[in-house]
């Protein structure tokens, strides 16, 4: 079922327009990258989908119902982790267990906490009773991190989580949201400039310019290195040998978006020398998941280290025989590749 | 400028020797002050959240009326408060006038907006993502507004010793509402104020003395307060 | 904090006991106040007839309005005609003649209007004609109306424009006071002059200069508040105020109150 359907929301900050968004759902356990230029509205559309914010106009559905601030049916199953650490004037305790707290959750409480600290790397012994002055950027922002796992959340949304932090706790952090993705199967949506994330971890980005998913949403973002190539163009060599092709970009423009809707699924049977062209690439289906109006189907497909997930009508599905696993190709037109 | 030196000497001899008359009158301004930093608290701590909090059509001009009764003289409450407990007016059958009660209710009036406008300062003041983390971590209105006061508490300290600051210290009400009948509604301030007129100033200055020392003792507490929360 | 929460909780009780007290109010004057017979004399009244009492001192003007105002039971003021207009508007009930002291004209020694021992109205003019400065009550007090008539009784208009006519707005030791500082003139009752005089540790830097005219006689009286007008005030215990005043007892006790050896106040109830 998808967890979020989003619907000709358009949101706006006195006269100012900053979101525009016609359609997009989001499933169940992915990890969603959210990328963007600063200011083009990915912290809004986080604070929507915390529903920290009623949209100005249009609906966004959880779990299919149409859901606003202070609903009963998020308030303990969403929450967003703010880019900027902020912790309330008590103990690092006192700052993990308020959500707990404020549910009159108490059962064991003190291992819970404890246990939640530990997961982001914070001894209890010597930082359960500092207080919110004490603590290093990356320390605070684990800290908030911890009061946010500990209540077990259906989705987290994590704005910027690892900007503003030294690699340790960087690395932490992400480690402890990935974990709570594994064990209790928490949606992600992570809006962030961190190549780890993206690169390692996202099934799929969504792609926010002015305010606008750029060309559909759900693109896949491609870093470096990337190699001087043949008549201009760069290359980049995936982890399986195979090259990708791409035009070079303005100056100081460093990764590259395919676009979905762009591509193109082949089956190999019919080409086999295929993945040897400019402009092909194979790979294997990992995941098939229908929207909700019951025509088009999200169609993630795993080339190398990437994941490109392309919108297809159902029919197509179908005749490609399509099941995850199965080996496909996907043309694509170097020339087309944009650069963020 | 000798009877500055004589009120030292007296206010010592009146603390010292247990002075009935100058401690009723200390009873009598802790009560009245007591009961009306209560009720300001009670009513004035909630009202500046809401001014501080939320945003409303007319919200700039509440704030600016807010401030403005800050400088709400004392006779003039005095005055008012008195037509309103007066025998002939719209309270005068609760029997009020002249008694503690009465002018804790003007003095309260002199508190409110004090604590109204510095809670409303310290909770405008407060971080944005305050409010964000608080919503994201599942609290629901109320939740917010108790963890946002708790947050601020430093400013709403300040406010009451602000507004208890000038509640010990007023005279005006006290004297047009309580009447600084011995014994019963004289208070220390209204006590001065009769002594001055009677032309004892030594002895004004002396109970000048002793209010300062209450004062004093109230303050200790509240620093202590402040260090403890 | 645990001190003011106890004081806090000591207060609510003693509000509740409040309610239950059934005692008289009186509204006086603070020059009568000052000298300090009520002090002297109240406690002997709650002795004799059980009956508590309380008062508040202020200006005449203002004890007459709580008066009207219905905020007190029984007055205890100085200001004669303003007393029988109070009780012609149906105010104030049998109104009762206690006791008397006099005004007298106090200056500094020097005395360089020279009124010494010259009449009333003779001192007035003098002091007008030369300019010297007068500190008046200026507040509608029993003192201040008796002031004014008695400038209309020298044939002069009240001075209100002249500079050297001061008016304090205060009570009478705050005025001679001021007359004091100013080196001025002022009308006084007996009584607060003599309280002037103990609280100047017996060295006054004012004389009394003009005393003994027929004019200057300065009456007290005894009122309760018309039932009538305010249902609510406790009459019953106002008459007996005003008859134990009238009565052998309290009338004697007047005769013997002394401030620096000199007595102060003259009873005149009638028999």
């Amino acid at each position: 079922m998808e967890l979020y359907h989003i619907q000709n929301v358009d949101h706006y900050y006195g006269t100012k327009q900053v979101l525009s968004i016609d359609d997009v759902s989001i499933p169940e356990a992915a990890i969603i990258g959210l990328i963007g230029p600063n200011g083009s509205g990915k912290s809004t559309l986080l604070k929507l989908m915390g529903f920290l914010e009623e949209p100005t106009y249009g609906s966004i559905f959880f779990k299919g119902r149409k859901t606003g601030p202070f609903s009963s049916d998020t308030r303990f199953k969403v929450t967003l982790l703010p880019q900027e650490p902020y912790l309330m004037q008590r103990t690092v305790f006192e700052n993990v267990a308020y959500g707990l707290k404020i549910r009159s959750d108490l059962k064991r409480l003190k291992s819970r906490v404890e246990d939640a600290m530990l997961q982001v790397g914070l001894a209890p012994e010597s930082f359960a009773r500092r207080r919110w002055s004490a603590l290093s950027g990356g320390e605070a922002q684990r800290v908030a991190l911890a009061a946010r796992l500990l209540l077990k959340p259906e989705v987290l949304l994590l704005d910027e989580p690892t900007a503003n932090v030294d690699t340790d706790s960087a690395r932490l952090i992400r480690k402890a949201s990935l974990k709570a993705r594994d064990e209790w199967g928490t949606t992600l949506v992570v809006a962030t400039h961190d190549w780890q994330w993206l690169f390692e971890t996202c099934d799929s980005v969504l792609h926010l310019l002015h305010g606008r998913l750029f060309k559909g949403g759900l693109g896949c973002a491609v870093y470096g290195p990337w190699k001087f190539g043949w008549e201009g163009f760069l290359q980049k060599e995936l982890e399986d040998g195979q090259v990708l092709v791409a035009p070079s970009p303005e100056e100081g423009k460093q990764v590259a978006i395919l676009d979905p809707s762009r591509l193109k699924i082949v089956l190999l049977s019919k080409s086999p020398l295929l993945k040897w062209k400019i402009g092909s690439l194979n790979g294997f289906v990992t995941r098939l998941f229908l929207e909700s109006n019951g025509q088009t189907v999200q169609t993630a497909i795993k080339i190398a280290e990437l994941v490109v997930t392309i919108r297809i009508q159902r029919e197509q599905v179908e005749l490609l025989k399509l099941y995850p696993g199965k080996e496909v190709g996907i043309q694509y037109e170097p020339k087309e590749i944009e650069w963020l | 400028m000798d009877f500055i030196q004589e009120g030292f000497a007296q206010a010592y001899a009146l603390l010292v020797r247990l002075d009935p008359a100058t401690y009723s009158a200390i009873g009598t301004t802790l009560r009245a002050s007591s009961l009306a930093m209560a009720a300001s608290l009670l009513l004035g701590i909630p009202l500046g959240y809401v001014l501080g909090y939320f945003d409303f059509l007319l919200k700039k001009q509440v704030r600016i009326i807010v401030d403005t009764l800050l400088s709400l003289p004392t006779v003039f409450i005095g005055l008012v408060i008195y037509a309103l407990l007066t025998r002939h007016g719209p309270l005068g059958e609760a029997g009020l006038l002249f008694t503690i009660p009465g002018i804790a209710i003007g003095q309260a009036i002199l508190s409110l907006p004090i604590v109204i406008a510095l809670t409303a300062t310290a909770v405008e003041a407060s971080d944005r993502n305050l409010h964000i983390t608080l919503m994201s971590l599942g609290a629901n209105r109320k939740q917010i507004a108790v963890s946002t006061l708790w947050e601020v508490r430093l400013g709403i300290l300040a406010a009451a010793v602000t507004a208890t600051g000038r509640v010990l210290t007023e005279v005006g009400i006290s004297l047009m509402v309580g009447g600084n009948i011995k014994w019963h509604t004289r208070t220390i301030t209204t006590a001065i104020a009769l002594e001055t007129s009677k032309g004892e100033f030594g002895m004004g200055i002396a109970l000048g003395l002793v209010l300062l020392l209450i004062a004093l003792t109230v303050n200790i507490s509240l620093a202590g307060l402040r260090r403890r929360i | 904090m645990v001190v003011m929460l106890a004081v806090f909780s000591a207060t609510l009780q003693s509000v509740k006991a409040a309610g239950e007290e059934e005692t008289l109010l009186m509204a006086t004057t603070t020059s009568t106040d000052n000298t300090g017979l009520l002090e002297y004399l109240m406690p002997a009244f709650t002795e004799k007839t059980g009956i508590g009492i309380r008062w508040i001192s202020t200006g005449t003007g203002k004890a007459l309005k709580l008066g009207e105002n219905c905020d007190v039971d029984v007055l205890l003021v100085h200001a004669p005609q303003a007393e029988i207009d109070f009780v012609d508007k149906g105010f104030g009930i049998d109104r009762r003649e206690i006791m008397y002291n006099d005004f007298v004209l106090i200056g500094p020694a020097e005395d360089p209007a020279m009124i010494k021992g010259k009449s009333v109205s003779e001192a007035l003019q003098a002091i007008g004609s030369s300019s010297n400065i007068f500190v008046s009550r200026g507040d509608e007090s029993g003192t201040h109306k008796m002031e004014r008539a008695l400038w209309k009784g020298a044939d002069i208009p009240t001075p209100e424009q002249e500079t050297w006519y001061r008016q304090s707005g205060q009570g009478m030791l705050p005025t001679i006071t001021m007359a004091s500082e100013l080196l001025g003139y002022t009308l006084t009752d007996r009584g607060t002059y003599i309280k002037y005089e103990s609280v100047a540790a017996g060295k006054p830097s004012l004389v009394i200069l003009v005393e003994g005219d027929a004019v200057l006689l300065n009456q007290y009286s005894v009122m309760p508040v018309n039932p009538e007008h305010c249902p609510s005030v406790k009459y019953k215990k106002a008459q007996a105020f005003s008859d134990w005043m009238a009565g052998e007892e309290a009338q004697q006790l007047i005769g013997i109150f002394k401030l620096l050896d000199k007595q102060l106040f003259t009873p005149n109830a009638a028999r």
